[in-house]
């Protein structure tokens, strides 16, 4: 009788640890013999990526959330959903997009009457973008990022005044990398997603900045 | 030579475009003749993908010495102080991500979606702590989760249920982990991080909402120990099915059990069998016809709680994003004053066809389908088994450990007065 | 006795406590199921309350809609007879004084700009160098790149001239006929009093008034210049604002065309308007209001035919809105 159900435990161990074994075996192969490339889909030609010799194929070991600004529509959930207060997304600025306007659609409210940095004139809820003085008629614009909130009013009347040069991103070391992120669930543009950590920005206009430590 | 200039054609193609692109996109910088630099702007690196290494590490290392603490040194004491470690360092350190509880979802997702990358870490938060189940018992739940590490400190008065109440609420983590299967597996959310009560406390961070559903559940958890490991816990299930096939496990006493009793209330999660010697067990008749009614009412039941689940199949897809879509087209809000949705807007300005919206929609409804269907059928049988557990009644004359609800947190080893010989 | 009130109260601990757990779980399923994310933006920028202007105020009405068949379009110019050309991608397509297609012909790539010069052939700006065709589809000659980063965004002609609006260098070419360069305008010179073009963004139009002058839109200023041929700056005006009377956003307006060789008519893009100024650029009346177009439209090009009705270039919607006076 003990005999008979050590047997048995034995035999369901067994099995427990084959399964086991082999879904870790398959998971495993995928994430750490071949990584992954953050071509994805859009690249047809693969399956095996460690033939690949495309250069702008990108070998990824982990991923992060953030966002793609071409589709975002700016409704403000970013600053609301976000399981951290305030918002790990955050307005960024690429200068290099920047038309460094002195009627800032970003920064002013669209009734202003003079353009001026008086508070009532601002567009930000939080007083969170610097405007400065460059050279006649240049101004620059600089997000104060502890006081963003994410709520993207600049954004929307950047991009809708101006260039686009404001978008909403996930700054990283904000960003808790929830397992699912709270915003992505809500995103009503579905503009959230994975991307590998080597490449952590999806911003417009300029390359996100390579980090070669995150690259496996 | 035909190739090479259809080759040099394609590069001329692709740098018109390019110009194209380039000139309406990045459009002019102003000239600066101030001599102003350009700022660079900010995009703040991630966590290094070596800590993540350092996780798995530190997940084998307390998983080892915790095994070692239960089995060998049988030392309330140590394992405490381990698991304070464990809620310093997998809480509030990692601040819960990443945890076993939610590597459910993502094993699930990646098993369905061949897309979905799955970070190595998760991986190996998921098997590692049943590899160590399936060989020394569950010594994860004792003092490596943070989650029963919390739960452990504010289990003050921990009351007993008795063995029917404790076995009906045992039914809710099976329900909970085929939800959480369920909607991992067709990409719709990772229900378990989503309810997860404790993760706000971590980070010392979240919504009033959050931290009043991880407050109730502590303070729930003073009267009834370890409320979410015990009746909610999914990986908790995985847990205990492996632990009860263990080869070695936590023992009340380290030699023969002399019926003293004095562990009796030791337990504050119920988790010890008591002796049953009243009912004949050998009575075989009754025993036989046991056997059969369980073995008749376990495929109805699967089949009744499969049918149930395929009928209810467009109200559990009515939370994926996908079909939430496709039902705000089918029903576009017909009240001028009202607001057009978000969620339309974005679909709108997105260009993409209705057609494919709806095609999209009905994939993931028939995964539903199929999922139902599974779902209820899984249900069935889980309260298949929690009858056949409350008819049968095994008989056994010493005081031990459940070894499937035991969560080898070693306080009732104290409470024995044998000592090793 | 004692006991049976110690169980109790233990019966009554449990109660409590399940019952908060439950109300948990119950809750939870509630909120995943039934909650509905919020649909309102508590930081929402009232973006239409700015784009919906008086109609009231518009003394112009639109009285036709003519369709074209081109996939991208970015200009537009008429001719004595009153032919409308379209240019864009690939293409430029003629139309009738009634929207008719009457002809059309292809381009090799895109056509951002279009201007007739007096032997009625057709100058084409095509991002970086300028190309001269006739009506019926031939190409008469192409002429050098201004440099590899100009972006073609106007061409005007006058007699011997031809004026081109380069928004990349943030400069007006001044060309003979042939294509030889004759001199540059606008580069700034505070010698002269020459501010220097500001232009954030690919939209930078020109056009010359029937005193022989050219005017330039300065869009980072919100302003018009007026210069001699020769690159003397005479005057210039123009104000930033939202409100009707003046120019919005960063960088406005992006396109005009003179009506009655008086009067400028202007469009811009973020609050997409169309509007019509006196000469000294005081505001005069309203064409179209932004209701009339998609949002987002960006590079309203303008004409205006012989029969004095305004044509506006809808690059998003694919067709040409016609406005004549109430």
């Amino acid at each position: 009788m003990q005999n008979r159900r050590d047997f048995l435990n034995l035999l369901c161990r067994g099995t427990i640890l084959t399964g086991l074994a082999a879904t870790t075996g398959v998971l495993a192969y995928r994430s750490v013999k071949s990584g992954n490339c953050e071509l994805g889909s859009s690249c047809s030609n693969c399956g095996k990526s460690d033939n690949c010799s495309l250069t702008e194929a990108v070998l990824y070991r982990s991923t992060v959330w953030q966002l793609d600004p071409a589709k975002c529509i700016q409704c403000g959930r970013c600053a609301t959903n976000c399981v951290m207060t305030p918002s790990a997304v955050k307005a960024t600025h690429v200068f290099a997009m920047c038309g460094y306007c002195d009627l800032c659609g970003g920064y002013l409210k669209p009734d202003t009457k003079n353009i001026s940095t008086a508070a009532e004139n601002q567009l930000c809820p939080t007083s969170a973008i610097k405007r400065k003085f460059v050279e006649d008629p240049f101004y620059q614009y600089t997000i104060d990022e502890p006081l963003c909130i994410g709520c993207a009013k600049c954004v929307k009347g950047c991009s809708a005044f101006g260039n686009g040069s404001l978008q909403l991103q996930v700054h990283h070391d904000r960003c808790k990398n929830c397992n699912q992120c709270a915003i992505a669930r809500d995103c009503p543009a579905d503009a959230y997603s994975r991307v590998p950590a080597s490449k952590p920005y999806l911003l417009q206009g300029i390359e996100s900045k390579p980090d070669d430590k995150q690259i496996g | 030579m035909k190739k090479i200039f259809a080759l040099v054609f394609l590069v001329f193609l692709f740098a018109v475009q390019f110009m194209n692109a380039y000139g309406i996109q990045r459009f002019p910088k102003p000239e600066f003749e101030s001599g102003y630099v350009q700022p660079e702007t900010l995009m703040p690196n991630p966590r290094a993908e070596v800590l993540a290494i350092m996780d798995i590490v530190v997940l084998i290392f307390c998983l080892s010495v915790v095994s070692w603490l239960v089995i060998k040194k049988r030392s309330r004491n140590k394992v405490f102080w381990m698991s304070l470690f464990a809620l310093a360092y997998f809480g509030f350190y990692r601040e819960g991500c990443i945890c076993s509880i939610g590597s459910i979802q993502n094993v699930t997702l990646a098993l369905f979606d061949t897309s979905y990358f799955i970070p190595l870490s998760a991986i190996i938060f998921f098997v590692a702590p049943l590899v160590y189940t399936l060989f020394f018992g569950r010594t994860f739940c004792a003092a490596v989760c943070p989650f029963g590490a919390i739960q452990d400190l504010v289990a003050f008065k921990p009351q007993k249920l008795g063995a029917r109440l404790n076995a009906m609420l045992g039914v809710i983590p099976y329900v909970y982990l085929g939800l959480a299967v369920l909607y991992a597996a067709t990409g719709t959310d990772f229900i378990i991080c989503r309810y997860d009560p404790f993760v706000g406390i971590w980070r010392v961070n979240a919504s009033f909402g959050m931290f009043v559903f991880g407050g109730l559940l502590l303070v729930s958890g003073i009267f009834i120990a370890r409320p979410y490991c015990r009746f909610l816990c999914p990986y908790g299930v995985l847990l205990n099915w492996t632990s009860r096939f263990s080869r070695k496990h936590i023992t009340i006493t380290p030699a023969e059990c002399i019926q003293c009793r004095l562990c009796k209330n030791s337990c504050p999660y119920d988790a010890i069998d008591m002796p049953v010697t009243g009912k004949n067990p050998d009575d075989k008749r009754t025993m036989g016809r046991k056997l059969i009614f369980i073995t008749f009412l376990i495929p109805v039941l699967m089949l009744v709680g499969g049918w149930t689940g395929s009928r209810l199949h467009e109200q559990l897809a009515g939370v994926n994003g996908k079909v939430k879509l496709a039902k705000q087209i089918l029903n576009p809000v017909s009240d001028k004053n009202q607001a057009e949705t978000f969620e339309m807007e974005a679909f709108k300005s997105a260009g993409k066809q209705q057609s494919q919206a709806f095609a999209e929609a009905a994939d993931v409804l028939h995964d539903f389908y199929i999922g139902g269907w599974i779902l209820g059928g899984f249900i069935g049988l889980v309260f298949g088994g929690l009858i056949a557990g409350l008819l049968i009644t095994k008989h056994h004359t010493d005081y031990t450990p459940n070894k499937g609800t035991c969560l080898s947190c070693v306080r009732c080893v104290d409470y024995c007065p044998v000592k090793v010989t | 006795m004692v006991n049976i009130d110690v169980i109790m109260k233990q019966k009554i601990i449990i109660l409590a406590a399940l019952t908060v757990l439950l109300v948990l779980i119950i809750f939870a399923v509630k909120d995943f199921f039934f909650s509905k994310p919020g649909n309102s933006n508590p930081y929402e920028f009232e973006l239409d309350k700015v784009r919906t202007g008086d109609t009231s105020m518009a003394v112009w009405a639109e009285t036709h809609q003519f369709k074209t068949t081109l996939e991208e379009i970015h200009g537009i110019t008429t001719d004595a007879s009153g032919t409308i050309y379209i240019s864009g991608k690939d293409a430029v397509e003629m139309l009738d004084a009634e929207g008719k297609e009457t002809g059309k012909f292809p381009v090799e790539g895109t056509a951002f700009c279009i201007a007739l010069n007096q032997e009625g052939n057709l100058l084409l700006g095509m991002l970086d160098h300028i190309e001269i065709w006739n009506n019926a589809g031939k190409q008469l000659s192409r002429w050098n790149s201004c440099g590899s980063d100009a972006v073609i965004t106007s061409i005007a002609t006058r007699g011997n001239n031809v004026f081109v609006a380069d928004a990349g260098q943030k400069v007006v070419y001044r060309y003979d006929k042939k294509g030889n360069l004759l001199n540059k305008i606008g580069l700034k010179d505070p010698a002269t009093g020459v501010p220097g073009f500001i232009i954030p963004s690919a939209y930078f139009d020109l056009g010359i008034s029937n005193d022989g002058n050219l005017w330039v839109v300065n869009p980072g200023r919100h302003s018009f210049e007026k210069y001699t041929f020769d690159g003397k700056i005479l005057t210039s005006w123009g104000k930033a604002s939202m409100a009707m009377e003046g120019f919005c956003g960063c960088c406005n307006p992006s396109n005009f065309a003179m009506l009655n060789d008086s009067l400028f008519v202007t469009s811009e893009k973020a609050i997409e308007r169309v509007k019509i100024y006196n000469a000294d650029g005081s505001f005069n009346s309203i064409v179209a209001t932004p209701d009339l177009f998609e949002p987002g439209t960006k590079g309203l090009d303008l004409a205006v035919d012989k029969q004095n009705r305004i044509l506006v270039l809808d690059p998003v919607k694919l067709m040409v809105h016609v406005f004549e006076p109430k």
